[in-house]
C-alpha cells in the first residue's frame, strides 16, 4: 500500500511513529514524523528509552576503570569513547603519549572506522532495495572484526586504551595476517566503491535527497562524514591531531553536495583511507614503553576531542584531585547530527526519509521499524515492511523508467 | 589562532567583563556573567570562521550551577569554553538556543537533569526523562540513587 491510496484530504496531516526498536541496531529511539499527503512536514526524536546513566557512573570509578566503562556507552564505537576520555585526561595532564601507544591507538580506531563505515554501507544498500549491497558489505565487514580479535583479544570492546598509553600490546606475530586482510579488503572495497558509484540507478535515487546546506551543518553542529559531505571540511584527526595521525600520510574526504549520496561517497572513500592509514600504521610502529605508569591526576579541567566514524567526539573531564572524576560530559556525534533530522528530512516524501535518517549512520536503533501510520478511523495503514518496501519501489520504480535491470541485482 | 591570542583580543573588546585562562595553546576558558553571554557568544561568531557550539556541560558546583558551553573551530586545534554560573536555589541563565539551533537538545538536556531554567529557549520540552521524573535532577549534589531506584515502582505503572 502507498501513502497516496489511503483515503485523506490534501492537506490532511498526520503522524507516523518510526521506532523505536530494531534488531539491526544497537539503541531504541523513536522519531515522529508529521506528513501533509506524502511530505513531511515536522520530524520529532523521542530520546533516551535507555539512559544508562553512564557519566554519573563514571564519577563512581577509577581513572583507570572508566575508559573500560565507556567502552560500553557504544556497541560500535569502543575505542572512541575511551581514548576520547585518555584524550580528555591527557589534556588535564598536559602529557604526551609513548610513540608506541600513539600507534597502536591509530589501528584499532581505524579498524572500528572500518568496520562502523561498512555496516553502514550495508544498511544503507538495504533501505533502498540493493540487497546485495548489504551481503556484500558485511561479508567484508567479518575479517575485519577478525583483525581486531586477532590484535586485541576481542572483535569489538579492546580494553586496550588507558590515561597515558594503552593497557597491553598488540602481537607482531599477526601482522602479516592483518596486512593480508587489508589488501583484500581493498580490492573487495575498490570493486564495492566503483559499482555503486557508477550504478545511474543508485545516483538517481540518492542524489538530491537529504541535503544539508553548509550553513546549516554550522548551525546545527553537524559532524563527521556528514558534514564533509556538504562540504565542511572538517576532520578533528588533522584538525587536533592525536595519537599518529600527524605522522601518517592520508586526506580528509569532502564533497560539495551534502545529499544523500554525497554521504555515501565519503564513507566509500575514508574506508579506502583507514586502509592505508592501518598499513602504514603496521609498516611504521616503533618499539618502546606502552604508557606511562601511574599518574597523580591533579585538580583542574580537560577536554578531549576524537573523530569517531560518524563525527567528532567531545569529552569534558574535570578533576577534584581524588581518584575518581568530579564530573566527565560525554557528548556523542549522533547526539548533534540526529537532531539535524529537523532540517534534512523536512519536505522529504516519505520513501526517502528511511535513507535519509540513516544517512547520518545515526548511532541508535533508531530509524526504522515498527512505523504505524495510523488513518483517521485509527487503524495503522503503514507497517515498518511498508516504509521499507515504499523506499525499494522507488528505486525499482526509477528502474525502470531509465528503461534498464538495476546493476546489482535489486533484492 | 592560539588561545592565549584570543583570550587578549577578547579582553580588549569586553573590559572588565571576561575573565580568561589558557591551560594551553588549545583551550581557552572564559568566566563571564549570564548577562554577558550573548553578547560574548555575538563577538566569538563574528570573529572566528567556522565557530560553532561543540557541546555544553551542565555541573552543580558549590557557588551555583554551571553552564559551561563548549566551542570549537572548524579547521583549528581550539576550544573556548565559555563559563556561566547560575545562583541556586532557582537557577536560570539565557538560552544559547534563542541564538543557534545546536543549542537546542543539549539545553532541554541540561535543563531535565539539573532543573535549570533556560530564558527564551524555543522549545523547552522534556527530551529525556519520563513525565513521573520531572521534579527529580539526577546530576544535582546530594542525589540519592538508591532512593531513586526504590522509588521508581511508586512513580512508574509498570
Amino acid at each position: 500500500m502507498s501513502a497516496s491510496t489511503s483515503n485523506r484530504t490534501p492537506g490532511d496531516r498526520r503522524v507516523i511513529q518510526i521506532g523505536p526498536f530494531h534488531p539491526l541496531l544497537e539503541e531504541p529511539v523513536g522519531f515522529e514524523l508529521t506528513v501533509e499527503g506524502e511530505k513531511v512536514v515536522h520530524v520529532d526524536a523521542c530520546m533516551e528509552y535507555i539512559h544508562k546513566g553512564i557519566e554519573r557512573l563514571a564519577q563512581e570509578r577509577t581513572y583507570d576503570m572508566v575508559p573500560i566503562l565507556l567502552e560500553k556507552i557504544c556497541g560500535i564505537c569502543s575505542v572512541t569513547h575511551s581514548v576520547c576520555f585518555c584524550n580528555a585526561a591527557e589534556d588535564l595532564l598536559q602529557v604526551e603519549i609513548p610513540p608506541r601507544a600513539s600507534y597502536i591507538r591509530t589501528i584499532i580506531g581505524e579498524l572500528e572506522r572500518l568496520h562502523s563505515h561498512l555496516l553502514w554501507v550495508g544498511l544503507a544498500g538495504h533501505f533502498i532495495g540493493y540487497n546485495t549491497v548489504f551481503m556484500w558489505a558485511w561479508k567484508y565487514r567479518e575479517p575485519v572484526c577478525d583483525v581486531f580479535e586477532m590484535l586485541t583479544g576481542h572483535r569489538q570492546n579492546s580494553s586496550l586504551p588507558i590515561v597515558g598509553g594503552v593497557r597491553r600490546d598488540i602481537p607482531e606475530s599477526y601482522f602479516p595476517e592483518a596486512r593480508r586482510a587489508m589488501d583484500r579488503l581493498d580490492e573487495q572495497v575498490e570493486m564495492l566503491t566503483a559499482a555503486v558509484l557508477d550504478d545511474p540507478v543508485l545516483a538517481a535515487r540518492l542524489k538530491g535527497i537529504g541535503v544539508l546546506t553548509p550553513q546549516e551543518v554550522v548551525d546545527w553542529g553537524v559532524v563527521g562524514p556528514t558534514a564533509r559531505a556538504s562540504g565542511v571540511d572538517t576532520d578533528v584527526r588533522r584538525d587536533e591531531p592525536y595519537a599518529a595521525y600527524e605522522e601518517l600520510d592520508w586526506k580528509v574526504i569532502t564533497t560539495e553536495n551534502g545529499d544523500v549520496f554525497d554521504k555515501a561517497v565519503v564513507r566509500l572513500l575514508e574506508i579506502r583511507e583507514s586502509i592505508s592509514i592501518i598499513r602504514q600504521c603496521l609498516e611504521k610502529i616503533p618499539g618502546g614503553e606502552l604508557n606511562l605508569g601511574q599518574q597523580h591526576i591533579p585538580r583542574g579541567e580537560g577536554i578531549g576531542r576524537y573523530e569517531a566514524p560518524r563525527g567528532e567526539d567531545i569529552h569534558y573531564l574535570r578533576s577534584n584531585g581524588t581518584n575518581m572524576p568530579e564530573r566527565l560530559k560525554v557528548r556523542a556525534p549522533s547526539f548533534t547530527n540526529v537532531a539535524s533530522f529537523e532540517v534534512s528530512c523536512i519536505g522529504e516524501s516519505i520513501a526517502d526519509v528511511t535513507i535519509t535518517l540513516a544517512a547520518c549512520d545515526p548511532c541508535y536503533s533508531c530509524t526504522e521499524r515498527t512505523a504505524v501510520v495510523r488513518g483517521v478511523d485509527g487503524r495503522p495503514t503503514h507497517t515498518f515492511q511498508d516504509l521499507v518496501r515504499l523506499s525499494q519501489d522507488k528505486t525499482r520504480a526509477l528502474a525502470r523508467e531509465m528503461g534498464r535491470e538495476p546493476g546489482l541485482n535489486l533484492l | 589562532m592560539e588561545s592565549t591570542d584570543l583570550g587578549k583580543r577578547l579582553e580588549s573588546a569586553f573590559v572588565d567583563r571576561v575573565e580568561w585562562t589558557a591551560r594551553s595553546q588549545k583551550r581557552l576558558y572564559v568566566s563571564i556573567a549570564p548577562a554577558q553571554l550573548y553578547p560574548v557568544f555575538d563577538w566569538l561568531r563574528e570573529n572566528i570562521p567556522g565557530f560553532r557550539l561543540g557541546t555544553s556541560t551542565g555541573i552543580d558546583l558549590r557557588e551555583g550551577v554551571g553552564v559551561f558551553h563548549h566551542f570549537v573551530v572548524n579547521g583549528m586545534p581550539l576550544v573556548v569554553t565559555l563559563k556561566v554560573i547560575a545562583s541556586k536555589p532557582d537557577p536560570r541563565v539565557p538560552s544559547l538556543a534563542a541564538k543557534i539551533p545546536s543549542a537546542r537538545w543539549i539545553e532541554r538536556e541540561m535543563a531535565e537533569m539539573l532543573g535549570i531554567e533556560f530564558e527564551g529557549h524555543p522549545d523547552p520540552r522534556r527530551l529525556l526523562k519520563a513525565e513521573a521524573f520531572s521534579d527529580i535532577y539526577p546530576q544535582r549534589r546530594g542525589f540519592d540513587t538508591r532512593a531513586f531506584k526504590e522509588s521508581i515502582g511508586e512513580r512508574l505503572d509498570f
